[in-house]
């Protein structure tokens, strides 16, 4: 084996929609309130950083961008086994749209420095545009195998089997590759009681986490602020509107016993056409 | 350079519609997007153009101009038999360098393949593209934010990208007149294609292909479709959908058990079922899943966000069953039960199960 690999993970800190914590009456999102987690889909890019350490050895740095509480998921990625975490946060990154995202995002990888393989995970559950991942290979002029849900690295080669529609691609790439992972490859592992717990302990040292997860600006990684925000993005959310009530004239049945209530829904449809005979 | 490409003069730009073929099979979202890119490229005054991409294509090219496109640019070449992120980039990179003017709109299939390759053409050319839109038009935009003064300005023929905006009831409009083309991807199944009319005119014009040594940094050794295997979600007539409202993954048990009742029928799931790993992807109904339109669809403890309805809203018959009174998807079902799925879902399997019997013998009785 060659030199350890450098591995990067890229997560992102996103609001939990599950949680009612945070919704206003009229279903729209606070997000000062909103409960945060880490972005499901990432939990697969983690792990696929963390088998390709523990199967060929190696570093694995987590970086995020995100306002200061973002460090949340990077603690967590750390307690998953993650070696070092970067966090990108700037006042003047608000309102990116994804190519804005993919620039800052591609000189904080060109400052963190080296590396083999990039993980992403296929796409965020707030933005859901699985565009970052992609644009971020653009500009760092990498090959990239999207909906990854399994691959091996031999000879500094990825072997890789990708999903496209009613099928899968078996396809290889030279390293370096950004890998954005499918939620058909493994779940994450879940974290070591005792190992999790030590680096919380650690973490909980506000010294020792600076050691660990280095919070940098857009100075600090020599970005152009213009290409950043509002500014650095080519779209903008222009309007929003109500979704119009389609149907709108819903028959409801309830208050009875199921029987009852699936008598009616029987008797108010044609449902019994579509049974099977 | 082998040839120049021909140049068309469109005065606003062009209308362009990215093809995707899959082992040299047209995947549907091309006759969708030429069914959507007609109606803008007539709206503003422009061309509608296609570019294929692929190896012995045939009747490829005319098939487009049937179903809307008045030029066809071809790249026809051994390297291009199976899609690949890199060589089609470049294609696609070289040729709209080639154009004389940048196309107004650059429109792809929101498929893995135009998932794929759209964010590398539009970080390429640094323009904005808007992801899994549901609806596309073109209208007139005065921009006032004074934060970027060079933006500020009345743009009289913008891009509407139309998607479902984050966690909300709420359609986003995204607009990125600033810079050509303005892109967009949609999902198959969104957009209505054109009747196709063989005896329409167009042009078809070959494009060179000059792939360079880094383009074959990544390459495909198979592609493995299996026909006929996995679920038709898409083409079943019936489809019973789980939620979180099931619990656990094992209440998808109950929802292969309703679906058993039907003939043609297969399993749905909303996103955050499949997030949490109770289903696999292919099930999943909604922006980030499939777009389907059974001619019933049962939602069983599925909220209604959105995301969900945007997938399945235009299915025949649409039966809620939610605990939850207030729960969205009643706005836009067609019939709602209130109640316990875990009592409702075995009384209908039992009472669907009469229904069976009654038309295995062949005579109608009463179910009482």
């Amino acid at each position: 084996m060659a030199d350890p690999f450098d591995i990067f993970v890229l997560v992102k800190q996103v609001p939990d929609q599950g949680s009612k914590a945070g919704l206003n009456p009229d279903g729209t999102i606070d997000r000062a309130k909103a409960k945060r987690m880490l972005n499901p889909f990432d939990r697969y890019a983690l792990q696929a950083a963390l088998h390709t350490k523990k199967t060929y050895g190696g570093r694995v740095t987590a970086i995020s961008m995100g306002p200061p509480p973002a460090v949340e998921v990077l603690m967590e990625a750390l307690e998953h086994g993650v070696d070092r975490g970067v966090l990108l946060s700037d006042r003047r990154l608000a309102a990116s749209d994804t190519l804005a995202t993919a620039y800052a995002l591609c000189k904080t990888v060109q400052w963190v420095g080296r590396f083999d393989i990039i993980f992403c995970g296929l796409q965020t559950t707030d933005g859901d545009t699985a565009q970052v991942g992609p644009q971020l290979a653009e500009r760092l002029g990498l090959p990239q195998i999207t909906y990854c849900q399994d691959f091996k690295i031999d000879d500094h080669r990825v072997h890789a089997e990708r999903i496209i529609e009613g099928g899968y691609q078996k396809l290889d790439s030279e390293l370096p590759v950004l890998v954005t992972v499918a939620n058909s490859y493994h779940p994450l592992e879940y974290k070591s009681f005792r190992g999790a717990w030590r680096v919380q302990q650690l973490l909980r040292n506000e010294v020792e986490q600076k050691k660990y997860i280095q919070t940098v600006d857009l100075d600090v990684i020599g970005a152009d602020p213009d290409r950043c925000g509002l500014k650095g993005s080519p779209t903008i959310v222009a309007a929003t509107e109500k979704v119009g009530e389609i149907g709108g004239n819903c028959t409801m049945h309830e208050g009875h016993t199921a029987s009852v209530l699936v008598e009616e829904l029987l008797g108010c449809s044609n449902l019994k056409e579509f049974v099977k005979a | 350079m082998t040839e120049e490409v021909k140049r068309i003069a469109t005065p606003k730009g062009e209308v362009l519609v990215v093809a995707e073929q899959i082992l040299g099979e047209l995947q549907p979202v091309t006759l969708e997007l030429l069914g959507a890119g007609r109606y803008l490229a007539d709206k503003l005054g422009s061309q509608l153009t296609c570019v294929v991409m692929g190896y012995n294509l045939a009747d490829m090219p005319q098939r487009l101009v049937a179903s809307g496109a008045d030029v066809v640019y071809v790249a026809d070449h051994p390297e291009l038999y199976t899609y690949r992120t890199l060589t089609y980039r470049r294609v696609l990179v070289d040729l709209l360098e080639s154009l004389a003017v940048p196309p107004h709109i650059c429109l792809l299939g929101s498929t893995t393949t135009g998932r794929d390759l759209a964010p590398r053409i539009a970080a390429h050319f640094e323009t904005g593209l808007t992801a899994d839109c549901t609806e596309l038009d073109v209208g007139p935009y005065e921009h006032k934010s004074k934060v970027d003064p060079s933006k500020v300005g009345l743009y009289e023929e913008c891009l509407y990208a139309i998607r479902p905006s984050f966690g909300e009831s709420l359609k986003a409009r995204i607009l990125g007149p600033w810079k050509n083309p303005q892109m967009a991807t949609t999902r198959p199944g969104q957009m209505t294609p054109l009747k196709p009319d063989p005896g329409r005119q167009g042009k078809i014009v070959p494009i060179p292909v000059n792939l360079k040594p880094e383009d074959y940094r990544l390459v495909v050794a198979e592609t493995l479709r299996e026909a006929g295997k996995g679920l038709k979600l898409q083409e079943a007539d019936v489809i019973v959908s789980g939620g979180y409202g099931l619990g656990s993954a094992d209440g998808f048990q109950l929802m292969y058990e309703l679906a058993a009742c039907f003939s043609n029928s297969a399993v749905g799931a909303s996103r955050k079922v499949v997030d949490l790993g109770w289903v696999p992807y292919e099930h999943q109904v909604g922006q980030t899943g499939k777009t389907v339109r059974p001619k019933v669809y049962i939602a069983c403890g599925i909220s209604g966000a959105i995301q969900h309805r945007v997938g399945m809203s235009k299915s025949g018959l649409i039966i809620a069953i939610n605990k939850d009174p207030e729960a969205p998807i009643f706005k836009f079902a067609h019939q709602g039960i209130v109640g316990d799925l875990y009592q409702i879902v075995p009384e209908m399997i039992r009472q669907l199960g009469k229904v069976k019997s009654e038309k295995e013998v062949g005579t109608v009785v009463s179910t009482h």
